[in-house]
């Protein structure tokens, strides 16, 4: 049966008629052609299909499509601002090694936003926790995890900068 | 996949009705988790999918405030019970056993309801409740009743739900002073794990002593459906809680338990893990107890 | 020492921006045209004879365009034997054996059609352990074959192992095993073929293989009856290889069947449980060893004998003991040593080579006997190393030529770091082991060779058309340093173009941890020729000497100060009358030897080495294995990039890691009982290790700018790491892959005394603690 929902996808909304048994990966990518999402498993194991739902961290092969109806989603190709610049995690992954075969990148790279949103001075456990859905098989994760560090370690430092200079000011 | 009608339901009379109407060829979904594995998988083929997410209840956790009982909605997903402070501070057992299951990815959309409901030998979410002799409120056609957590399960993804009853919540009666549980799944992995075996220990103790007032040991994966240990619990009610009545303690629970070899572990280690698993979550009880009386 | 401005820097990959951001393209991504889905129906018995496949309802369901069945399609022989058709026909021999494709609008009417397939099969006797089908009565897998043993002799023996047993004054003898681990790439498999009206063939594969997969391709067309024509391989972005990718497997040429008789491209994509079933992983290994020092602790012998699990068909799996002896002849000085392997035909999935082809399993069981016979001569475990280490300039027994050699310093490295005289706590132990490799490449083939090509632009900008193969490992990346570094530019001058054969030059593939070294050499020579040119060209138009000038930053530099900048060289090269353009080419095949009939022959122009340790603590009561501290030393001649240096490292022994202690594919009667990853423990980020990379330069010759190859060594030493460091921490041997905490829960109750590790329930029998 097909139903028509509407959502906010990487910031346009949308309108779409849809499946009602489709997943939300199956509308990105088959019907949406937004292929970034990538599909490793189909049954929740590995999160390479992890997109972000009004910014919680989703497995969108398991999502049904219907759902998303009046939700805002993110996908890895709507991290970057619009002028193209990249997201400091995306910067930090290509920076830090966090990339090898790519393949589980888009899905890490926004497990880890939905965990700075959430928690922006998160501990190597805390990093280690949300991104235990995020199979690699490449980087044995070290340098997935350096990536993400280097962002918290930055954001720290550019909030001191800030206070340093409230401080100087005064 | 075979192809379904999703239907949104906003409210539970709705969502029975349609149930009703649709017969056996409807089945409920919150989060979908389990669902939709099955559906992949062929193990299920639903004509319709008749969703509870946006019956606009049973999505909170609260504490009654007359008779201090805790209330879980059915359709609270485990990624709230986790963040949940109320939960982490009062109930750790229960956040012991929700922090690890799945991914975070999982935990955000999985249910408890849809976890109690699916009815795995696996499930972590069980363990801790019957541990905490928590009942359930079951909503349908005949109105609601409540029944026993203990009792709620038939065999493995069999449960006392008849005819589109929906768990609408779960509710864990006051527990005394000076009581501490503690939940272990053992895997192989620290993460993205089915239990080999599931041990949830609560205990009570005397108001000034180390002395057991009343024990629970429940266990998962030991048998086709949660089990509770009654004879390990009968001997520690009256003991000094320390190592070695734990480690007894360990001793009976693994004996009365009904593991079995599959690729996931084999029976004997099964086993002998109920035993270590007992006496370990045991003592993490005593040690919360304290940590209780400390502050 | 040198200085360079690229080579040894910490560069991010060529291709991480697309990856970063969802543009790169993996198969699962492209759609062509006109495209149909393709799937394949799987035998249901791992031995039954095929009596009838009815296709008749499938045929009739809407949207089926092609089935095809053994009987409808011409004789081809896939494999390193030529023992595997991409259908079956008369008889399965394994639960994965292709019995019918189909093609069909879309995935999900090809899987229906699929499942309308009726099969009558006639089950037979099957055989799933390898030392029983080397029995005479043992079930046939191939009846023509006559015996189960493959035809592949593996037998070495050089120097006297005999006497040397006799003048041993210590002596271990052992059995160690291995089971199926398989590769996981997160990106599953996937191809499309395409055939024109012309009958020219263009197939997007994951492939490491690019021109060797194209000559495979080309005999299933000729196969069809079609000479003569193009056969273009497209590689797509790779979500990760470890070998998995060095054949080339039913599902191409399925495709391509599909493709020729749809005349429509088609599309076969693995499911993640396909992928399991259907994709061929590490061989499995029975391995006798025995070994023998003099008081000293000089080793004197080593003796071993191998069975392997080839499954029911091959492919490179089988030839995996050609590196086997690498280890086995030279993983430290040995001066007698012999070896017999024998790949056997059983029921079971069929293997494929997996990062470190042989060489762990190898390594494990050299490494775990090189623990106890330190113990047995009572020599300190480190020391015994030091003792028999090799050095540069030795020959080894097979006749391999060590030029450049860091073990010595990797053993020192790894016993600072780890400090091994640390006080003990109970629970907790320390273990080392040490790996050779090839690093210059590895004679398999005729050839060991890989070609590059070269241009420039007006602006500086350079094209490199590259033989080698990127499966995520930053061989593209690496290129295009050593090219920067040689022509003077930026590496983000630099695009690498290594996905296409009809663009790309000639390659053997990404196998032995070659593509540095190899192409990275011919890439070196290519550039080299550029730069000379480019010299000579600066010198004439500054008229300053060529020795005085110095290309970097995009500049020709005399005494330190820029004097004409590249682009504008480059310009005025194609501007001016009989101007010339920037091009050149490179082949180039190192100096190694294929191995002769003695299977001796320096098998690679240089070796990698390396040393791990490991500090563990393990659980008592439940046998769980936690690693604490992991040091990873590697001679790698030199660090090209050490940030992807250290990739490769902290990846390998993840990998190692779960090889030691959780992974299996778990095959009952030949059948998969876990092809998805909630059972197939592939470890997750909370698993993660922060192990600690300690890179040694040896800087060696042959090398580009030293450099030899790393891809496949970080996950060489784990498994036999861990398994000494278990000994050491609870005094328990385990013998047998994974160490799972069952075994090492047993062994410790054994070791206490039990003798029975409980009742079974159902059985009500006792369980050996074993
Ligand atoms: C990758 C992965 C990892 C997992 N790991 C774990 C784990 O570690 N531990 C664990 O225990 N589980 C695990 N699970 C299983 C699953 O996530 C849980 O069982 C989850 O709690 C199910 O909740 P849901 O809301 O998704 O249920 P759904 O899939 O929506 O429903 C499950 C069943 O319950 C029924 N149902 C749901 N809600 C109600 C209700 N209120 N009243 C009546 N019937 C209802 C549905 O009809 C269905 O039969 C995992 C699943 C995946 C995919
Ligand atoms: S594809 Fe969704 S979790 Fe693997
Ligand atoms: S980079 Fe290859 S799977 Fe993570």
């Amino acid at each position: 049966m097909s139903r028509e929902i509407k959502f906010i996808l990487n910031g346009n909304p949308i309108c779409i008629a849809i499946e009602e048994h489709w997943t939300l990966l199956y509308l990105l990518r088959e019907k949406l052609g937004l292929t970034g999402t990538k599909e490793g498993c189909g049954r929740g194991e590995c999160g390479a299909c992890t997109v972000l739902v009004d910014g919680l961290a989703i497995n969108s092969c398991l999502y049904f499509a219907v759902e998303t109806d009046g939700k805002n989603i993110l996908t890895i190709e709507g991290l970057a601002a619009e002028d193209g610049s990249l997201h400091p995690l995306q910067k930090s992954f290509i920076e830090n090694g966090g990339i090898q075969c790519g393949f589980c990148t888009p899905g890490m790279i926004l497990s880890a936003k939905a965990l700075l949103d959430e928690n922006p001075r998160p501990t190597e456990t805390d990093i280690k926790q949300a991104l235990a859905g995020n199979l690699c098989r490449c980087t044995g994760y070290v340098q997935i995890i350096e990536s993400i560090e280097a962002v918290v370690d930055k954001r720290i430092e550019d909030i001191n900068v800030v206070v340093r200079e409230t401080g100087d000011s005064d | 996949m075979k192809k379904f009608k999703y239907l949104i339901s906003k409210t539970l009379d709705e969502a029975v009705s349609l149930y009703q109407s649709h017969g056996d060829s409807a089945m409920y979904v919150a989060g979908g988790t389990d669902v939709m594995v099955k559906i992949k998988s062929g193990k299920v083929t639903p004509d319709y999918l008749i969703s509870l997410t946006h019956v606009g209840r049973n999505s909170e956790i609260r504490i009654n405030p007359e008779t201090g009982t805790l209330h879980v909605g059915g359709l609270v997903t485990h990624r709230t019970l986790e963040m949940s402070p109320l939960i982490k501070l009062q109930y750790p057992i229960i956040h012991d056993a929700v922090q690890r299951i799945g991914s975070t990815q999982v935990r955000n959309v999985a249910t408890i309801g849809g976890n109690l409901v699916n009815a795995v030998p696996s499930a972590d979410g069980a363990i801790p409740l019957i541990a905490l002799d928590a009942y359930v409120n079951i909503y349908g056609s005949a109105g609601e009743h409540s029944v026993d957590l203990i009792h709620f399960f038939e065999g493995p993804g069999q449960t006392v739900l008849m005819n589109g009853e929906i768990l609408t919540e779960i509710v864990v009666p006051k527990q005394p002073p000076r009581t501490g549980g503690a939940y272990q799944k053992f895997g192989r992995r620290a993460a993205m794990e089915l239990p080999l075996i599931g041990v949830g220990v609560l205990i009570t103790l005397e108001e000034d002593s180390n002395r057991c007032v009343r024990a629970r040991i429940a266990l998962g994966v030991a048998a086709p459906t949660p089990i509770r240990t009654l004879g390990a619990e009968r001997y520690l009610v009256g003991k000094e809680i320390n190592e070695d009545t734990l480690n007894e303690a360990g001793k009976l629970a693994a004996e009365e338990s009904r593991v079995r070899d599959s690729i996931r572990g084999l029976a004997w280690y099964r086993r002998e893990m109920v035993a270590v698993s007992v006496q370990r979550m045991g003592l993490t009880c005593l040690q919360r107890i304290n940590q209780l009386k400390a502050k | 020492m040198e200085e360079f401005t690229v080579i040894g820097k910490r560069i991010s990959k060529v291709d991480a921006v697309d990856k970063a951001t969802g543009r790169a393209l993996y198969i699962q991504d492209f759609k062509l045209p006109g495209m149909l889905y393709g799937r394949i129906l799987y035998s249901k018995y791992p031995h039954a004879r095929i009596i009838k496949v009815d296709t008749e309802k499938a045929k009739a369901l809407p949207g089926v365009v092609t089935i095809l069945t053994g009987e409808d399609i011409p004789p081809i022989r896939l494999g390193v034997y030529k023992d595997n058709p991409p259908l079956k026909s008369g008889k399965v021999r394994s639960c994965r054996d292709e019995v019918a494709a189909v093609a069909a609008l879309d995935p999900e009417i090809a899987k229906e059609a699929i499942d309308l397939i009726e099969v009558t099969y006639e089950a037979l006797p099957a055989i799933f352990d390898p030392e029983e089908a080397l029995k005479p009565e043992a079930p046939l897998v191939h009846e023509d074959h006559k015996t189960n043993v493959l035809k592949m002799p593996w037998n070495l023996h050089y120097g006297d192992v005999e006497a040397a047993r006799l003048e041993a004054a210590f002596n271990v003898q052992e059995r160690f095993t291995t089971t199926w681990v398989t590769h996981c790439c997160m990106g599953t498999s996937g191809a499309i073929a395409d055939v024109d009206n012309s009958n020219n063939l263009t197939v997007y594969t994951n492939t490491q293989i690019p021109s060797l997969a194209q000559k495979d391709f080309q005999e299933t067309l000729k196969a069809l009856g079609v000479k003569d024509r193009r056969v273009r391989v497209i590689k797509p972005s790779i979500g990760g290889g470890f070998g998995s990718k060095l054949d080339t497997y039913a599902y191409e040429h399925l495709a391509i069947l599909l493709a020729w008789h749809a005349r429509r491209p088609v599309k076969i994509l693995f499911e993640r449980e396909e992928e399991f079933l259907a994709t061929s992983p590490r061989q499995p290994t029975v391995t006798y060893i025995s070994m023998g020092c003099d008081r000293e602790g000089k080793l004197l012998y080593r003796d071993m004998s191998m069975v392997l699990d080839n499954g029911a068909y091959t492919s490179w799996g089988a030839t995996t003991p050609s590196v086997m002896m690498m280890p086995i002849t030279s993983l430290y000085r040995v001066p007698n040593v012999r070896y017999t392997a024998k790949c056997v035909y059983t029921n079971n999935t069929y293997c494929q080579a997996m990062r470190g082809y042989g060489n762990p399993q190898a390594t494990f069981a050299i490494e775990s006997a090189i623990d106890m016979l330190a113990e047995a001569a009572d020599i300190d475990r480190v020391e015994f190393r030091r003792i028999n280490s090799n050095r540069p300039g030795d020959v080894t027994p097979q006749g391999l030529r060590i030029t450049s050699c860091g073990l010595p310093e990797c053993i020192d490295a790894v016993s600072k770091n780890l400090d091994f005289g640390q006080p003990r706590e109970k629970g907790i132990g320390t273990g080392l082991a040490s790996l050779i490799h090839v690093g210059g490449g590895a004679r398999i083939y005729k050839s060991d060779g890989c070609g590059t090509m070269i241009k420039m632009d007006d602006y500086g900008k350079v094209d490199v058309f590259t033989g080698a193969s990127d499966m995520g490992q930053g061989a593209d990346t690496v290129i295009a340093q050593i090219v920067a570094e040689e022509l003077g530019v930026k590496v983000e001058d630099i695009h690498v173009f290594h996905q296409d054969t009809d663009i790309c030059p000639w390659d053997v593939g990404a196998h032995a941890s070659r593509t540095t070294f190899v192409a990275g050499n011919s890439a070196l020579g290519a550039a080299r020729k550029i730069r000379l040119r480019l010299l000579a060209m600066a010198s004439k138009a500054t008229g300053v000497s060529e020795d005085k000038l110095v290309l970097k930053d995009r500049a020709f530099f005399a005494e330190g100060s820029p004097i004409l900048p590249l682009p504008k060289l480059l310009r005025s090269s194609h501007f001016t009358p009989k101007g010339q353009m920037m091009m050149a080419d490179n082949f180039y095949d190192p100096e190694n030897e294929n191995m002769g009939r003695d299977f001796r022959g320096n098998m690679s122009a240089t070796y990698s080495f390396g040393t791990h340790g490991v500090r563990v603590k393990v659980d008592e009561a439940t046998g769980k294995v936690e690693i604490l501290d992991y040091i990873a030393a590697h001679d790698v001649g030199r660090a090209i990039n050490p940030m992807l240096l250290d990739g490769q490292v902290h990846g390998g022994v993840l990998m190692g890691v779960g090889y030691a202690l959780t992974e299996q594919v778990i095959l009952e009667n030949g059948r998969n009982m876990n092809p998805d990853f909630r059972d197939y423990k592939l470890l997750t980020a909370m698993d993660a290790i922060h192990s600690k990379p300690i890179v040694i330069e040896t800087v060696d010759e042959k090398g580009p700018f030293g450099a030899k190859g790393i891809g496949e060594p970080g996950c060489v030493p784990t498994a036999p790491a861990i398994a000494n460091a278990i000994y050491d921490a609870v005094g328990v041997r385990i013998r047998d892959l994974p160490i799972t905490p069952e075994k090492v829960l047993a062994a410790i109750k054994k070791k206490k005394g039990a003798v029975s590790c409980g009742i079974d329930v159902f059985t009500q029998k006792e369980q050996p603690c074993e």
